[in-house]
């Protein structure tokens, strides 16, 4: 259980760095993902490790909203190339529009 | 047993090199494959650790599904002419690097001590191996909990389903002026 807590981290750690650094939009919402995936490494691995499965049920609904929130996030996206010709973060500084 | 732990070592070895894969790779496609790596050897580690349904998940939606999606609107946009440049400056990024290791520092010390103390407090459940192994399995223990405890959950989340699919829909088809 050791282990998984810490790849868990590193995962988080990662995610946030990827977030933090990358201008690339997809890039960014792949960061969102791998952030995600690591709270539901952290949560299954702790839910097991008390003998419970309330945490398995909660990385349930999680995936479910990923999966929604990825959908959303990519036809965003679409539009954002769609009006400004490209996905780097510099070029949606404003709210207009 | 301890194959088991010696596979789980191999998976978080793994995982661990497809997400410094994502941290530097130039191209979105490499970052894709590497999440697809990462999220693959995710749910290895849920198998192995014995949560059966939840591997079955993360395989189908999170490595299937989404994985799709994020390749498809990779090609949809055809980013060759955008080559990747890094218009974050290097001191950034450095600062960036050295924050996020001690982020993890503190992370790591804090599960260190977690796991190197006795557990005699905390409040154990009740679904053992044996336990769940004698009620049928852990897909079902998954399945009757769904259905009964989280319930009204599972309602709401299906809603909240349609609702993106509706809106990702309309974001998509709609123009701006």
């Amino acid at each position: 259980m050791d282990k998984i807590q810490l790849l868990s981290a590193f995962l988080f750690t990662i995610g946030l760095l990827i977030v933090i650094t990358r201008r690339n939009t997809i890039v960014l919402l792949m960061g969102v993902e791998l952030l995600l995936n690591a709270a539901n490494l952290s949560m299954v691995g702790f839910s097991h490790h008390m003998s419970q499965i309330d945490g398995q049920m909660q990385v349930f609904f999680v995936i479910t909203i990923a999966a929604a929130e990825s959908a959303i996030g990519l036809s965003i996206l679409v539009n954002l190339y769609r009006n400004f010709g490209s996905i780097k973060t510099d070029v949606a500084q404003g709210l207009r529009g | 047993m301890d194959n088991q732990n010696i596979l789980i070592s191999l998976f978080c070895i793994a995982a661990t090199f497809f997400s410094l894969v994502m941290l530097f790779s130039k191209q979105a496609l490499t970052c894709a494959l590497g999440l697809l790596g990462v999220l693959i050897c995710t749910a290895g580690i849920y198998g192995l650790i014995g949560e059966h349904f939840i591997a079955a998940v993360q395989l189908v939606v999170y490595a299937g599904a989404i994985m799709v999606l994020f390749i498809f609107s990779i090609m949809l946009l055809n980013l060759k002419h955008e080559v990747y440049s890094s218009n974050v400056k290097k001191p950034l990024f450095i600062g960036a690097i050295i924050a996020g290791g001690l982020l993890f520092g503190f992370l790591s010390t804090v599960i260190v001590d977690y796991f190197g103390q006795s557990l005699g407090g905390m409040q154990q459940g009740i679904f053992t191996r044996e336990y769940i192994f004698n009620l049928g399995g852990n897909s079902k223990v998954l399945a009757h909990a769904l259905f009964t405890q989280y319930y009204m959950s599972f309602e709401v989340i299906s809603l909240a389903l349609l609702v993106g699919l509706i809106g990702a829909v309309t974001l998509a088809k709609r123009k701006f002026e």
